[in-house]
């Protein structure tokens, strides 16, 4: 995020105020991806947003406060996104394979965003894993409001909502962790099939990923 | 290191202290550190120890199972399973703990993971034609619902969840429903 300019500009102090904090959590978010988590230090963050030490502490407590702050908004960034590609559809299938896009497509492109978001952000502490946690458990409801009740007519076990999204998530991870973030989206169709297929049986699955 | 394993289940690993630690096993400060350069040390070693455990157990009951693939993996996830309920605060380390303590412990996680991928990899039928990543998601998944049930104090009913994560784990092969015939 660009600073603003310096000396008189008539912009109300709230503004700055607010410039200022996001440019710090886009700082902070910028330096996690480079350097992780022990080596971002409020200095650093400060560096990257262009403001000073002084400054952080009249927005965040401490590296944590600002690390729980970024969190929070990074999840509801990503959140956002999914709820916007979700809301298109009434129908189940495409509702999913749409909200599981625009995730994948989000995260690849926004690489710091995945890092903060499914790996480094958990260095933080309790806080902001307590934060992951309900993040993932969050993403359950939207893949079973509206679930078909699985091929063979049965409903599908109460647990695999929830193994599907932490799945999902894990898999994430562990592309984040070693480093392919940005190909995350290359994950897309099988994503989508493991998502699925529990649901609509593998034939149908494959159907609605090939039709996408 | 049980002590720390305890601790971590009680207070989580940032909350322990190497005090908490000499005093939990009954041992001198110096005697933890002639064996370990800190609390990162003794968190890795326990983990270390307690998955060689835990693999251990699994490949073990892998091999045990006569039969079919399936009753491998079945017999594998019901010793995991088995050891969530029996040890809960070394299956908390593990399962929750490891994965947010230190940048460490997160990359020992993922290898941990990488090896019950690898033993769902070794068993599972290879002409599935299903994604590459399939086993990945699924010991995932599982992971995941062990992390979420041991967070909630549940660890001892570890069980109780067999039916539904046998199922979860082997209806992309078989097709849903199938693996209760």
């Amino acid at each position: 995020m660009e600073r603003l300019p310096r000396g008189r500009h008539g912009l109300s102090p709230e503004f700055v105020a607010q410039n200022q904090r996001q440019r710090l959590i886009a700082g902070l978010t910028e330096a996690l991806y480079q350097v992780g988590y022990q080596k971002t230090t409020v200095s650093l963050i400060g560096e990257r947003a262009s403001v000073s030490k002084s400054d952080f502490y009249k927005h965040f407590e401490s590296k944590d406060d600002c690390f729980f702050a970024a969190y929070e908004e990074a999840v509801e960034r990503i959140r956002t996104e999914i709820v916007a590609a979700c809301s298109k559809h009434d129908e189940w299938s495409p509702r999913v394979r749409d909200g599981i896009v625009a995730a994948l497509t989000l995260l690849a492109c926004d690489p710091a965003l995945a890092s903060l978001s499914l790996v480094e952000g958990l260095r933080a502490g309790r806080g902001v894993y307590d934060r992951y946690q309900a993040a993932v458990e969050s993403f359950v409801p939207y893949l079973r409001r509206g679930a078909p009740a699985g091929p063979d007519g049965e409903p599908v076990p109460v647990a695999t909502d929830e193994a599907v999204v932490g799945g999902i998530a894990s898999l994430l991870g562990r592309r984040v962790l070693a480093g392919e973030a940005e190909q995350i989206d290359q994950l897309l169709p099988d994503v989508l099939e493991f998502a699925l297929t529990p649901y609509l049986g593998a034939a149908e699955a494959r159907r609605i990923i090939s039709a996408g | 290191m049980d002590a720390m394993a305890e601790l971590t289940a009680e207070q989580g690993y940032e909350a322990t202290k190497i005090a908490d630690i000499v005093r939990r096993a009954g041992v001198a400060r110096k005697t933890l550190y002639d064996n370990f350069d800190g609390k990162e040390e003794v968190f890795l070693g326990a983990f270390d120890s307690a998955v060689d455990e835990i693999a251990g157990q699994i490949e073990e009951a892998c091999k045990a199972a006569a039969g079919e693939w399936v009753d491998g993996v079945t017999a594998g996830l019901r010793a995991f399973l088995d050891y969530v309920a029996e040890k809960p605060a070394i299956a908390r380390m593990c399962l929750v703990e490891a994965m947010s303590a230190t940048p460490a412990s997160a990359t020992r996680y993922d290898a941990a993971l990488e090896r019950l991928i690898g033993l769902m990899r070794e068993r599972a039928p290879a002409d599935s034609g299903l994604p590459e990543t399939t086993e990945e998601t699924l010991v995932g998944g599982v992971a995941w619902i062990l992390h979420q049930r041991i967070r909630r104090g549940e660890s001892e009913q570890a069980l109780d969840l067999m039916p539904e994560l046998l199922d979860f784990l082997l209806s992309p092969y078989l097709g849903v429903g199938k693996q209760k015939l």
